[in-house]
């Protein structure tokens, strides 16, 4: 297969140099439409803040890929800090999977992003503006996404929160059962904190209140959540801890701000309701103890890290099932490539219609006296030639004008086998 | 066939019915084959349909629902809980309990059909239209009071992984705990009232039925106990605002009480409560 890659990503270049040659919507597209006029009948771009990579499939002649990457790194004008040594690039099926694993999240900074997938998905969209989604880049298009989904089905590799915020998060929705009914008070303001709560109010938070030491900083940062909220005293923060549900410690100070003296008090006031204290402060602002209240759930900065790590562990336990499923997938478009090809078309075209003629003349054969029977046979076959000549003829003559492996060429053949049925095992759609 | 021949190829598939669908709830909690989940819901009805059929050819064949001893109870307890589950199930989508709750309908299906007899004969106290009342009200509280047990223990299961911040199977498939502290005090609660009406109407019955019967017979004592625990629970629950933990711990032993009473005191030590 003719499908070529280039790309610059955090496995192969520092930050500072790969956000060089990072690309807008309308960086992408323009540097599309230049490499449709000199390299690819069909490409995409995708660019993230962890990679830019160009996926084409290139005419007959060979395109030289140091090319495309200076091509690359003049369209940014980067040349004084991006080298061809930055660049890694893959031909034929090596592209493919890579690709197939780019989508899948497993090339990722951390391993099993999902974002990347939209991020892909928008690519192939800006390809599709660009007129660059030919009918190989679709049905590549459909395989990549075919295969994320089977990686996200099949395998938990995108499962368990992978950042201390997000955990915490997790951790909520392990003890209350609708976050929309309940409460959240951010003590504090560091900048985890903050993103926990934004979290929180992601997964539809009922009502966040704030203590901070400055009131002003209080209000505007409620008014950043998006949500019904209220500003707790800073000095009167065990009447926060009375009628929340979740509280967020966030707080710079040497000493414990919680002490299970104040837990078990405020416990009492709120009838045993269960509170989620999310201890984000270094040092620690909640007395560990705590936890060993009734219905009290402490977690510090050390026992989310922990869930962090164990459940990247968890995830690079699954790689080796993303590994098959990719194989398997790569397979899958080779073959449906493969039968893009003419001559095997041809062949089984041909086989197709003498088929038909053979089993119609054996049945009525006996129609026929003995000794006209041979010249049946050869009248039939004559037919059939006759009638398959015009378009063979002209299916080789188009290859030989547009390319054997252009969009013309490439779509002639599908809608050949299209229409008489020519047995391609497509398994997702077309 | 002979409906004598279906029950009694009945009363040995039953259980063996149950062992396989604990065998699937089982292999789909610990996630070993992915196929599973999507035909152990039709595998949990066929087990339920089967188990209703069982329980209407039990009727037709010995001319009494089988309500009149321990072990037919146990069979009508296990069909009860799977019905229940069933709903819950279909409700919910909260399919990752089916296990453990499966597994109790199992254990009493397999206790009765272990010991129950083909009786035709009645003693005539049991053809009393009050027994109807203080039996279905009786197995609709012991339903309900299973399913908050296991829901309990399901809580302090989840509830000592969080506490602890190890997080094993137990997290990863079970819903939260609020829900399972909200399934365990609402079965709690409808088990509750349901075992006090079967009670007062027991009370009422006995001394009509049995003219040498004491208020200190085992089964009364055992069963006063079950009553006041429960009844003690709900107001502490109310009173000193007893969540949780503690709440959860109570409905076990409340439960633990129940089970020795349906079992032990029933078939050991009672004077009157036993039939057979």
């Amino acid at each position: 297969m003719n499908l070529l890659s280039i790309g610059i990503s955090h496995n192969s270049a520092s930050l500072d140099v790969r956000e060089k040659m990072w690309m807008s919507a309308e960086d992408a597209k323009a540097a599309l439409l230049q490499l449709k006029e000199k390299y690819f009948n069909e490409a995409m771009l995708v660019s993230t803040c962890n990679r830019t990579e160009l996926y084409g499939l290139t005419p007959e002649t060979k395109v030289d890929d140091a090319e495309l990457k200076r091509f690359l790194i003049a369209f940014k004008n980067a040349e004084a800090s991006v080298k061809l040594e930055h660049f890694y690039g893959s031909f034929s099926g090596g592209a493919l999977s890579h690709l197939f694993k780019v989508a899948a999240g497993v090339d990722s900074m951390i391993i099993g992003d999902i974002q990347i997938l939209s991020q892909v998905k928008e690519a192939f969209n800006l390809a599709a503006e660009a007129g660059m989604m030919g009918p190989v880049m679709n049905r590549l298009m459909q395989a990549t996404l075919h295969v994320a989904k089977r990686v996200r089905s099949e395998t938990s590799i995108c499962e368990g929160a992978v950042s201390v915020s997000y955990a915490a998060v997790e951790l909520a929705s392990k003890i209350f059962a609708d976050l929309a009914k309940k409460s959240a008070l951010l003590i504090g303001a560091g900048e985890t904190g903050e993103l926990t709560m934004k979290h929180l109010v992601g997964k539809g938070i009922g009502t966040v209140k704030v203590a901070n030491r400055t009131r002003e900083k209080a209000e505007s940062l409620i008014a950043s959540f998006g949500v019904p909220g209220a500003v707790v005293d800073y000095e009167n923060m065990a009447e926060g801890l009375r009628t929340v549900d979740i509280v967020i410690t966030s707080v710079n100070s040497p000493t414990y701000v919680v002490r299970p003296a104040d837990v078990q008090k405020v416990m009492k006031q709120r009838s045993n309701n269960p509170l989620f204290i999310i201890d984000i402060g270094v040092p620690r602002n909640v007395d560990p103890t705590c936890n060993k209240v009734d219905n009290v759930f402490v977690y510090d900065m050390d026992s989310l890290s922990a869930i962090v790590d164990r459940n990247l562990e968890k995830r690079k336990a699954e790689l080796p099932k993303v590994t098959t499923i990719i194989r398997e997938e790569v397979v899958e478009f080779f073959k449906w490539h493969n039968s893009l090809e003419i001559g095997p078309t041809i062949q089984e075209l041909t086989a197709a219609i003498e088929a038909i003629r053979k089993q119609e003349v054996e049945k009525n054969i006996n129609r026929f006296k003995a000794e006209d029977r041979e010249l049946v046979e050869i009248l039939t076959k004559r037919i059939t030639n006759k009638i398959l000549h015009q378009p063979i003829a002209n299916l080789r003559n188009g290859a030989q004008n547009n390319g054997a492996r252009g969009p013309e060429t490439v779509n002639r053949v599908r809608a050949l086998r299209d229409l008489f049925g020519i047995a391609d095992k497509e398994k997702h759609g077309t | 066939m002979n409906i004598f021949t279906f029950v009694d190829v009945l009363v040995v598939l039953m259980p063996l019915l149950y062992a396989v669908l604990v065998a699937v709830y089982a292999l789909s909690f610990f996630g070993a084959i992915p196929i599973i989940d999507r035909f152990k819901s039709s595998f949990l009805i066929l087990t339920v349909v089967l188990h209703v059929l069982y329980l209407i050819a039990r009727t037709a064949a010995f001319d009494h629902p089988p309500i009149t001893t321990v072990f037919e109870i146990m069979t009508m307890l296990a069909a009860c809980i799977a019905i229940a589950y069933t709903y819950i199930e279909l409700r919910t989508k909260a399919s990752n309990t089916g296990l453990f709750i499966l597994l109790l309908a199992f254990v009493f299906q397999a206790v009765s059909s272990l010991n129950i007899k083909d009786l035709t004969e009645l003693a005539p106290i049991l053809r009393s239209r009050l027994l109807g009342f203080h039996v279905s009200t009786a197995l609709l509280g012991y339903t309900a009071i299973s399913l908050s047990a296991v829901y309990g223990f399901l809580y302090l299961m989840l509830y000592r992984e969080i506490k602890s911040s190890r997080f094993g199977l137990i997290y990863t498939r079970l819903p939260n705990l609020e829900m399972l502290e909200t399934m365990s005090s609402k079965a709690e609660i409808f088990g509750f009232a349901m075992l006090t009406v079967a009670i007062l109407i027991g009370i009422i019955w006995l001394p009509r039925a049995f003219e040498t019967f004491s208020y200190l017979d085992p089964k009364l004592v055992g069963t006063m106990t079950v009553w006041i625990l429960y009844a003690v629970s709900l107001a502490a629950k109310r009173k000193l605002g007893w969540q949780g933990r503690k709440m959860m711990i109570v409905s076990l032993i409340a439960f633990g009480f129940v089970f020795l009473s349906m079992t032990v005191i029933n078939m050991y030590m009672s004077g009157f409560h036993s039939f057979y």
